[in-house]
């Protein structure tokens, strides 16, 4: 089979297309045929060597497809099952082996590419409004990168919950996608201090929540918007790690609570993972909630993904087609 | 009317007994015949010029007492009502004058000398356990620290809610007064390490959150002892601040939250004040919440009282007696 290989981390040009025998299920495992894999800023991480992993090694950590051959302990999957998964690495191929309590099954409403999309960024998004911090109407929320992967539908969903939302973007075309999403304001940063425009359009009295993918280049001000007692969540560092810490500057700043998170800990649970994975695919399929899907790939393009990922230029979900 | 007076910082002979004048009201203050002051922490911080404060001034900020005179513009007190404070300097006096939207009202009950020892401590006590991290049934929190002023009344509060409580103290004696208070679990963490004795006594699971006033030789720890997505409370810093930290820890040790309170921040609004002191009166008018008042002292033996604070040898309330 087709499969993208790291031989050692480095930039894009690291991927390689290479030719691999189709990997043999584990006891609890299904062997999958990939239709798409997702395109995460994890993925890059990896890649780099920011995050290490053994080598060589297969990509990609999430998509969607059909099942074709289960383990002899695989108990609810059978071969033809529709299944989409995160946290599978090895998914930048044309089949990947994943234990059965990663996948999970897609409704028939549901296409791969929206299912494949929805599991990383949108299991985020989900467990931010509903978690990290339990959002509720009337609250007002800041999202940073508001027309990226994520962003775009913790916009939705915090629309959806009845919350104001406030979202950053880097361009007007972005911030027009922010408002389709559901924002009510958006902050082009790169025109507008984030933090002199969240003070004004809140009456100075800040934001009840920040959700931050950002890291580096926004913590310090984010602590400057918002309200006593607010919560910054903390779930990406796409411009760099975020400096050590002062706890004292929390109270400094109003009692402030902070979390730094991981998708892993949101879904530990088959039971998590199952509830989180139906509550999106529900609200995809009644039309509430809308994935974009930025572009798509072949396999053999993984290169370019990666390239375009990292500029930042697309809005929407970036996906690989073997 | 005696006072005890810093005129200039230092050790616990800095505090004078001066005979001063009683105070006016102004517009928006009664002056309140002092019953009970407070010792705390702050005061002998604000004492040795750690905290700031302009000289000379009168240490105290907390005690109760009778309204004896009120200004103009004051509509909810009149002479004769018992009333408490906290966060107004000036307490270590026979009278002072507090402006009204800090005093609250005492009611039957409760007496003066148990409303001043109540103030700072079970106000903190109750917005930690009911507001920063509201406690459930069920659920099992850490305290530090349990036999100290806000541990006590903590521990009675978590107990009160149907938690369970693990906590750490120093000695025999001080577990004796934790295990009187309703704790469930005991470590004396000058004979066991609290990260293994909490992980083996929750079978590895973690609490809920940790309640810290420690600090420095605790922060790091009672990371490592949280549940996924658990929270730390730190609320003080008796061993020294703790030093920045990188919040990749967080999310690598699960999802962590912190946060650093103030009792400030949590008695902002008159309508929270109110709310909080009543709701810490009505336990203890109730019979629910016990205050250890073992040390009184007369207003010119400050001094004594300082010094027996920092040498860590009382357990409880210290309180002066004009």
């Amino acid at each position: 089979m087709k499969a993208i290989r790291v031989q050692h981390p480095g930039g894009p040009e690291v991927m390689e297309l290479v030719e691999i025998p189709v990997p043999q299920p584990k006891p609890a495992e299904a062997l999958v045929k990939v239709a798409v894999a997702g395109v995460n800023s994890i993925d890059g991480h990896f890649r780099d060597g920011s995050l290490r992993m053994p080598l060589p090694f297969v990509p990609g950590q999430e998509g969607a497809g059909v099942v074709t051959a289960v383990g002899t302990q695989v108990k609810a999957l059978k071969a033809g099952d529709r299944v989409a998964w995160s946290g599978t690495l090895g998914s930048y191929a044309e089949y990947v082996a994943g234990p059965e309590e990663h996948l999970v099954p897609v409704p028939r409403a549901i296409s791969d590419e929206q299912a494949a999309a929805a599991m990383m960024h949108g299991l985020t998004a989900h467990y931010l409004v509903n978690d990290a911090h339990k959002l509720k109407a009337g609250e007002t929320a800041l999202v940073h990168a508001a027309a990226g992967g994520v962003g775009l539908l913790v916009v939705q969903l915090a629309h959806a919950i009845g919350a104001r939302v406030i979202g950053t973007a880097s361009s007007a075309e972005k911030a027009k996608l922010a408002r389709e999403a559901g924002a009510d304001e958006v902050i082009i940063y790169t025109e507008q201090d984030f933090e002199a425009e969240t003070k004004r359009l809140t009456g100075g009295k800040g934001v009840e929540v920040v959700y931050d993918g950002v890291g580096k280049a926004t913590f310090e001000k984010n602590l400057n918007v918002m309200k006593l007692r607010g919560m910054l969540v903390l779930y990406g560092m796409s411009s760099g790690p975020v400096p050590p810490v002062d706890p004292a500057k929390l109270s400094e700043k109003g009692s402030l609570y902070m979390a730094r998170t991981t998708l892993a800990h949101f879904t530990a649970t088959r039971e998590e993972l199952v509830a989180r994975t139906s509550a999106l695919f529900g609200m995809i399929a009644e039309g509430k909630l809308k994935v974009r899907i930025a572009k798509k790939y072949p396999l053999a393009e993984a290169v370019q993904a990666h390239r375009d990922m990292e500029a930042h230029k697309l809005a929407g979900k970036l996906l690989l087609v073997p | 009317m005696k006072a005890i007076q810093v005129k200039q910082p230092g050790g616990p002979e800095a505090m004078e007994l001066v005979e001063l004048p009683v105070p006016t009201p102004k517009a928006n203050e009664a002056v309140v015949k002092l019953a009970a002051s407070g010792v705390n922490f702050i005061d002998v911080y604000q004492r040795e010029g750690r905290y700031k404060v302009a000289l000379p001034f009168v240490l105290g900020q907390e005690g109760a007492g009778s309204v004896t005179a009120v200004g103009g513009d004051v509509k909810s007190v009149k002479v004769g009502d018992r009333v408490a404070w906290t966060s107004v300097l000036g307490a270590y006096a026979e009278y002072a004058a507090v402006p009204e939207d800090r005093l609250v009202p005492i009611p039957a009950g409760v007496t003066d000398q148990q409303a001043a020892a109540a103030m700072l401590q079970g106000m903190t006590a109750h917005y930690l356990s009911h507001s920063t991290y509201p406690l459930k049934r069920g659920e099992t929190a850490l305290v530090h620290a349990a036999a100290g002023g806000v541990g006590l009344l903590l521990t009675q509060m978590a107990h009160n809610i149907g938690a369970r409580v693990i906590a750490t103290v120093s000695t025999e004696e001080k577990a004796e007064l934790a295990r009187e208070a309703g704790v469930d679990d005991v470590i004396l963490y000058t004979h066991a390490d609290f990260e293994a004795e909490t992980k083996r006594l929750t079978g590895g699971k973690g609490v809920d959150v940790v309640y810290d006033s420690v600090g420095k030789t605790t922060f790091e720890k009672g990371l490592n002892i949280l549940r996924p997505r658990g929270m730390m409370v730190l609320y003080g810093g008796s061993s020294g601040a703790v030093p920045p930290f990188d919040l990749v820890v967080l999310s690598q040790k699960g999802s962590l939250f912190v946060t650093r309170p103030t009792l400030g921040h949590y008695t902002l609004t008159r309508d929270e004040l109110v709310a909080r002191a009543g709701a810490v009166f009505g336990m203890m008018a109730a019979g629910k919440l016990k205050l250890r008042i073992e040390h009184k002292y007369p207003l010119a033996e400050a001094q004594r009282a300082h010094r027996e604070l920092e040498g860590r040898k009382t357990t409880g309330k210290l309180l002066l007696i004009p």
